[in-house]
């Protein structure tokens, strides 16, 4: 269809919107509370154009082309119009950007700048002063950063179907809430972290330990290990400067060792664990009619879901720690052991994509470690510790590398260190939505059948769609598998399992869109299209490992005959299987 | 001795109240209103806002989003008399303000609290004091509503022997 663009004809798609039709010919108009899939909830009046024949400026992330429409994106009422609304938005606003967590990436500090504005004009109008909300172990919300554009509230109840917060009080007085202003850590929150991920000013952020890890570090006496989840490697080149979805596992690594950790390990070396024990405790489910469809449970918000929503299916959920909770219980025994190192001294630092992590980290029941040594050393409460001392997330670490002063287009590419470093290619899947089913289920068919895999790549359970599936032929036996991300997904086979209609035998569930790939930890911004990209990395590693089968890696073999004896034996059961608590 | 405060709408109470305005239109703002009007403090608890959430399948943070917007809902406990306050245009124009800060601090009110929230009760739970944006009685301001009765160009003089009446009277 045919409209005008100051003053130029252009012919454009019927149904867009007039920010996506200006976007198509090169057009830019600004936005700030829009936010493409995520949130079209109109109220900052950034976005305004000028319609000819319409009565006021119109909102254009929100009005849809018509055929002969006219147009003004730069006249001087927009113009003028647009800075207002950004400069009442400062009125309530805090000044403090130097030491603000989201300097230099803030959407309000950028279009302040775009827009050429210098001054604050307007006072403040809110009468009362909000406090933070320091609640979650995940997550920490300023509501004074707040610009109440809405973005945290549509991914919470779309995407997710927590509806942990919503708005709350009118006018003035209108802010972020939960239940009650009870805080997140006090209601049915799963700290996914896309709240933080989606907020386009510093009002929701992850509860950040760089300092406790700085501080260990520092700390001559501590072993500080650390291990990196496989979506990190696919994650921080964006952070430090690089193309959307760069592969930088070497200069990863490299970095890492820069930072003064003792040890560089790696997470994957425990997917492939889980991958071993989730396999074998499937086919015992599946051989002796246990309890199906099981469903994964290395995914900590979904973990926090089903306990909220879905407390009479626990039984479904593989009882397997996630591999970060794994790393943390083998590091600070099997590791300990081998090298002599009092578990006491050991710091587990992990780097997640992830806020929920952080939660799961200290979970009450995250002390396999301490539990194992406890009678062997004669450990008493004074001495508790987690498996797991501190969670980063991508950005925590990019913070730590600038500060380091690390520059990863010089950084050598380096590999992790033994035993806790060699992982296959099954391991790195983990980061995206169907990785973990496709890395099962190259582990399961060949130890139930006892044959050769003929094809390792499982390309149903690959892509972006939201619910998956799969009928795989385990040499006679046929199984159908799901697999499913965002906690919208999830809660529509959690809901045919409690309709007994659930077709399926093993069931993937990540909480983040792309899976841990787009997690609420990962660099700001995240989108679909950096979603896409990283995802193709992810792929690319695997493909370029060797190995990609979790139970034909070397280490894990080792591990296997010297420390665990046997997939759910004694030594399993109590380091790397965990059990779930109703909320 | 303070009358005891009780948050606790029962159950069973709710679920009747729930019963008579299932599905109809309007269906959440009907029962939070008489829910809070069955309650002898005239305020919807924490505990029966969850109620309400789990029985009508709205979510808490929903729930709490609609009892915030709409001032006739109450998340504390309401003194026996209500003063209510205009503040609107005209009358703060014929002193409305002044009459919040005179006669506030005398009921226990700190003039800070009037600032940044306009709704106090007082400590020995006779009395409420909450704001409105406008009576629509501007010709008569400054207005203020006692008990539901409007009284209109008020100084705080008067308004003092408004609540002395109203005070010793037992049934509102």
């Amino acid at each position: 269809m045919k409209i005008t663009i100051n003053n130029q004809i252009r012919e454009v798609q019927e149904g867009l919107t007039v920010l996506e039709a200006c976007k198509t010919i090169g057009i830019n108009v600004p936005t700030l509370c829009y936010l493409k899939d995520v949130s079209t909830n109109a109220s900052c009046g950034v976005c305004v154009v000028e319609v000819k024949g319409a009565r006021s400026l119109l909102r254009s992330c929100i009005t849809p082309v018509f055929e002969g429409m006219e147009i003004t994106t730069n006249s001087q009422r927009v113009m003028e119009s647009r800075k207002v609304n950004v400069e009442l938005l400062m009125a309530n606003h805090p000044q403090d950007c130097l030491i603000c967590d989201r300097n230099q990436n803030c959407e309000l500090q950028q279009l302040t700048f775009d827009l050429g504005i210098d001054k604050k004009r307007f006072v403040r109008t809110r009468k009362e002063y909000v406090h933070e909300d320091k609640t979650s172990l995940s997550l920490i919300r300023d509501p004074e950063k707040c610009i109440l554009c809405g973005r945290c509230v549509a991914v919470c109840s779309e995407m997710q179907t927590v509806k942990a917060i919503d708005f709350s009080g009118r006018g003035l007085k209108t802010k972020i809430s939960t239940f009650f202003d009870l805080g997140l850590g006090m209601v049915a929150c799963t700290n996914c972290g896309q709240c933080a991920l989606v907020c386009p000013t510093a009002a929701i952020t992850e509860r950040s330990e760089v300092n406790e890890v700085w501080k260990a570090l520092h700390n001559p006496e501590k072993v500080v290990l650390v291990q990196t989840a496989p979506a990190i490697r696919i994650g921080i080149g964006e952070a430090m400067g690089m193309p959307n979805g760069s592969l930088v596992t070497g200069q990863m690594v490299a970095g890492l060792r820069r930072l003064g950790f003792d040890k560089v390990f790696d997470t994957n070396f425990t997917a492939d664990l889980t991958i071993i024990e989730e396999g074998n405790e499937l086919i015992n489910r599946i051989k002796n009619g246990g309890v199906l469809p099981m469903i994964t449970s290395c995914s900590p918000g979904w973990i926090k879901f089903i306990e909220h929503f879905f407390p009479q299916s626990l039984k479904h959920l593989s009882s397997c720690k996630s591999p970060q909770q794994m790393f943390g219980a083998i590091a600070k025994t099997y590791y300990a052991e081998k090298t002599g190192i009092d578990p006491r001294n050991i710091v587990v630092v992990s780097v997640m994509p992830c806020t929920a992590k952080k939660f799961e980290a200290r979970r009450p029941e995250m002390d396999g470690a301490f539990h194992y040594w406890k009678d062997k050393m004669n450990l008493t409460q004074e001495s508790y510790f987690y498996d797991v001392d501190a969670v980063l997330t991508t950005r925590e670490l990019a913070r730590m590398f600038k500060e380091n002063g690390s520059d990863f287009s010089h950084l050598p590419q380096e590999q992790f260190d033994s035993p806790l470093g060699t992982s296959t290619g099954a391991a790195v899947l983990f980061g995206a939505t169907g990785g973990v089913m496709e890395a099962a289920l190259r582990t399961a068919y060949e130890v139930f059948t006892g044959l050769t895999l003929p094809n390792i790549d499982f390309n149903a359970v690959r892509g972006m769609v939201g619910i998956k599936e799969a009928e795989i032929d385990l040499n006679g036996t046929k199984i159908k598998v799901a697999v499913a991300h965002t906690l919208k997904n999830a809660r529509i086979l959690m809901e045919q399992i409690e309709a007994g209609t659930s077709p399926y035998t093993f069931i993937e569930v990540m909480t983040c869109p792309g899976g841990c790939l787009g997690g609420g930890g990962q660099p700001i911004p995240t989108n679909a299209d950096i979603r896409k990209k990283r995802a193709e990395s992810i792929y690319l590693e695997d493909f370029k490992k060797v190995i990609r089968k979790s139970h034909e890696n070397p280490e894990i073999q080792y591990l296997y005959d010297h420390f665990l004896v046997e997939p759910l034996g004694d030594k399993s059961h109590h380091l790397l299987h965990t059990a779930y608590t109703e909320r | 001795m303070y009358p005891q405060i009780t948050s606790a709408v029962p159950e069973i109470v709710i679920d009747e109240i729930i019963l008579k305005y299932r599905d109809k239109p309007g269906m959440l703002l009907s029962t939070l209103e008489e829910v809070q009007e069955i309650n002898p403090l005239k305020f919807l608890s924490k505990e029966t806002l969850s109620i309400v959430s789990r029985k009508l399948d709205v979510p808490y943070t929903q729930i709490y989003s609609v009892a915030t917007f709409y001032s006739f809902f109450n998340l504390k406990p309401q003194g026996k008399h209500s003063i209510i306050v205009c503040r609107g245009t005209a009358c703060h124009t014929k002193g409305s303000k002044a009459l919040l800060n005179e006669v506030g601090p005398i009921l226990g009110l700190g003039t800070e609290e009037i600032e940044i929230d306009p709704s106090f009760t007082t400590p020995d739970n006779l009395f409420t004091i909450k704001t409105v944006a406008c009576f629509g009685q501007c010709a008569q301001s400054p207005v203020v509503a006692v008990d539901g009765i409007m009284y209109s160009n008020v100084n705080s003089q008067k308004l003092l022997k408004i609540l002395r009446k109203v005070k010793s009277n037992p049934n509102p």
